[in-house]
């Protein structure tokens, strides 16, 4: 029972891999994002750098950040939300299934697969933004911004996970869609609403933006709720940055990227548990 | 030696086969080259061993919030049998298919495909099934060539045979086009070819030729029967009963998610008590049936059509109604004796079942 065979994950893997990888709402996505990184490898270090067109990295890796807490989970949750609903729902699960394959392997099959266009996307994109900087400032900070990618694919792992078993849950395609908008927003919006809950305990906007001013706990601690979140502390650890955006921080001694990768790791295995008993107990 | 006239499902025409009783013999129609089967009626046995059934269910249940699609259903297959599975619609014939092949989760009912039982021995038993789905899909951005090569990896089955399959099918012309932009009736092809990746014994479709024209039709019954002269297990559901006719050699026919009927094409005929019918040509009836005619006994049903008596009856009445015939000095062009149908079984079945409920 336990025995699972990997050349069913692998070709289950290929399959995904190359159906989502022709098509053309993820390539559009694609395109989009590997134009916004070139563009923001220009920009930031043009703002920086005065005259020199093309800055330095950590600039640069600033104004990434922004555009991958943006568009990753987007590309995710685009692959993931109905691979198992809106296959569920056509008929093609139903053939698939009925060869000598088990669920367990379909699942993990389709995670690489998908997380495999995912990886394809971050390596053009970052790997062209990477190659500008390198080109123009130097590769000194090399293996920090190898790191960025390697965060910025477990990004998107996190959010594949997260919409894998979204449509593993939902019954019809168009459930799973509203899942995966409703998924999208609540990343989007989640930093607002604890910025809320800081101002309603008593916080002013004015104090906040002192210079200085020590953060409460909870605030740092709010980063582990939000898979978004955790990118973005484990990236600036990454990098040793402690401005960005405009906020001076000073991140608690617990903060440490290694925390933050293991709460990435959970963030990844628990939906893609619970993706698992969704998956075995539904009707196809 | 039995002498037979059936129709033929395609052309309609008629033509007389020979055989033993019990006797399963092959047809192809001599004027359109349909083919076909017929087992000739006599004593058939069945053994009960395991290894002879491709499949069996036994007590088969499956609800769905609380409403029975699926009731309490048991039949087996044997190895090399054509079973057609026979309902209205809604009558649970997919839910009955899912389930055996455990795409459904059922509330009870032990299922064994080849003698493995697909809960126990879930890959064992999925090694041994081709499965056609009532609605065929595949993966929008790959072609056919890429969709098969998938399948047979899962199978583990040689890639070789693609080409030929996807030939086989007609779909040689459509080899680097996605199958996005495949139609009904091409993805229907599509997924028959990719029920014949690996040679598995047993083959499961789920109305085989809906959506098809009728070229294809011929086509798909052609390789049906091809697969089972070669020894393959074939049940299917359909609501073509003249395919099922000629096709199969054992039918169950379920309604509202219970069998109402389990048994060959011959004995279910002959159950139901509907007769062959006698087709008398006689040149110059102009529609009136002659009154000598009316007044032979065992007559059920007379009806005429232009200079052609359409006749049900036993067969004694039928030797009295030629013997009479010919006495009186009608010209007679042509006898013929059709076989009842299964629709008329079925129908009548049907009628019967929701009359008591
Ligand atoms: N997933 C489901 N959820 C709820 N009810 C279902 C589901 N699938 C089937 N049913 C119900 O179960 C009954 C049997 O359906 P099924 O699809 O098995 O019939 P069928 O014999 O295949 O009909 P058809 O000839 O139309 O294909 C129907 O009343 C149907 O509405
Ligand atoms: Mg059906």
């Amino acid at each position: 029972m336990a025995i699972i065979n990997l050349k069913s994950i692998y070709s289950v893997a290929k399959k995904e891999f190359m159906d989502n990888l022709r098509n053309k709402w993820i390539i559009a996505m694609m395109i989009i994002f590997l134009l916004l990184t070139i563009l923001a490898s220009y920009l930031a270090g043009g703002q920086a750098g005065g005259e020199d067109a093309f800055g330095g990295m950590e600039d640069t890796v600033v104004s990434l950040l922004s555009i991958s807490t943006l568009l990753i989970p987007i590309i995710a949750i685009m692959l993931g939300y109905s691979t198992i609903s809106g296959e569920a729902e056509n008929g093609s699960l139903s053939i698939v299934l009925t060869y000598p394959v088990k669920r367990i392997e379909v699942l993990i099959g389709k995670l690489f697969g998908l997380g495999s266009v995912l990886i394809f996307s971050i390596v053009v994109g970052f790997g062209a933004g990477g190659l500008i900087i390198a080109a123009t400032v130097g590769a000194s900070e090399g293996l920090a911004y190898l790191s960025f990618i390697a965060l910025t694919i477990m990004l998107g792992f996190m959010y594949l996970s997260l919409s894998i078993c979204i449509s593993s849950f939902c019954k019809k395609r168009v459930t799973s869609i509203a899942g995966g908008i409703v998924l999208f927003f609540w990343a989007m919006i989640y930093g607002m609403i604890i910025f809320g809950i800081l101002l309603a305990s008593g916080v002013s906007f004015e104090q906040f933006l002192t210079p200085g001013f020590a953060y409460p706990d909870w605030l740092f601690a709010s980063v582990f709720f939000s898979p978004g979140d955790t990118y973005q502390m484990a990236v600036m650890q990454a990098f040793d940055v402690s401005q960005a955006f405009g906020f001076t921080m000073e991140i608690p001694e617990y903060m440490s990227l290694g925390l933050l990768v293991f709460a990435q790791f959970i963030w990844l295995t628990i939906p893609l548990i619970l993706a698992y008993r969704f998956f075995k107990r539904r009707d196809i | 030696m039995v002498d037979k006239t059936i129709m033929c499902p395609n052309c309609k025409n008629n033509l007389t086969i020979q055989g033993q009783p019990g006797e399963k013999i092959y047809i192809t129609c001599p004027k359109c080259d349909t083919k076909g089967k017929f087992t000739f009626p006599g004593k058939t046995s069945y053994e009960t061993t395991d290894d002879s059934y491709a499949l069996k269910i036994e007590g088969l249940t499956k609800t769905f919030n609380g409403f029975k699609a699926v009731d309490n259903i048991s039949f087996s297959v044997k190895k090399g049998e054509i079973f057609g599975f026979l309902g209205p619609n809604g009558a649970g014939k997919t839910t009955t298919i899912k389930s055996i092949l455990g795409l459904l989760h059922v509330d009870s009912g032990n299922i064994k495909i080849n003698g493995y039982d697909i809960k126990k021995n879930e890959i064992e038993a999925k090694r041994s099934i081709g499965f056609l789905p009532e609605r065929v899909a595949f993966y929008d951005n790959l072609t056919p060539i890429q969709t098969l090569n998938f399948f047979c990896e899962l199978q583990g089955a040689d890639k070789s045979i693609i080409r030929g399959l996807l030939n086989d099918v007609g779909l040689s012309d459509a080899l680097d086009r996605k199958v996005g932009g495949f139609s009904k009736g091409m993805l229907q092809l599509l997924g028959i070819a990719q029920t014949m990746i690996g040679k598995t014994p047993v083959y499961i479709l789920d109305e085989p030729m809906g959506g098809l024209d009728p070229r294809w039709v011929k086509v798909v019954r052609d390789r049906i029967i091809n697969l089972n002269e070669q020894g393959a297990t074939i049940m299917f559901s359909s609501h073509i009963l003249s395919e099922v006719q000629t096709l199969c050699d054992k039918v169950v026919i379920i309604n509202k998610g219970k069998i109402i009927a389990k048994d060959t094409v011959e004995n279910l005929n002959k159950h139901l008590k509907i007769r062959p019918r006698l087709e008398i040509t006689i040149p110059g009836l102009n529609g009136k049936i002659p009154e000598i005619i009316k007044k032979i006994d065992g007559i059920e049903s007379i009806d005429i059509k232009n200079d052609v008596l359409f006749i049900t009856c036993d067969s004694v009445a039928r030797i009295n109604i030629i013997s009479e015939i010919k006495d009186k000095g009608f010209e007679v062009k042509d006898i013929k004796t059709i076989e009842p149908s299964l629709e008329e079984a079925f129908m009548k079945l049907i009628f019967k079942d929701d009359e008591v409920k």
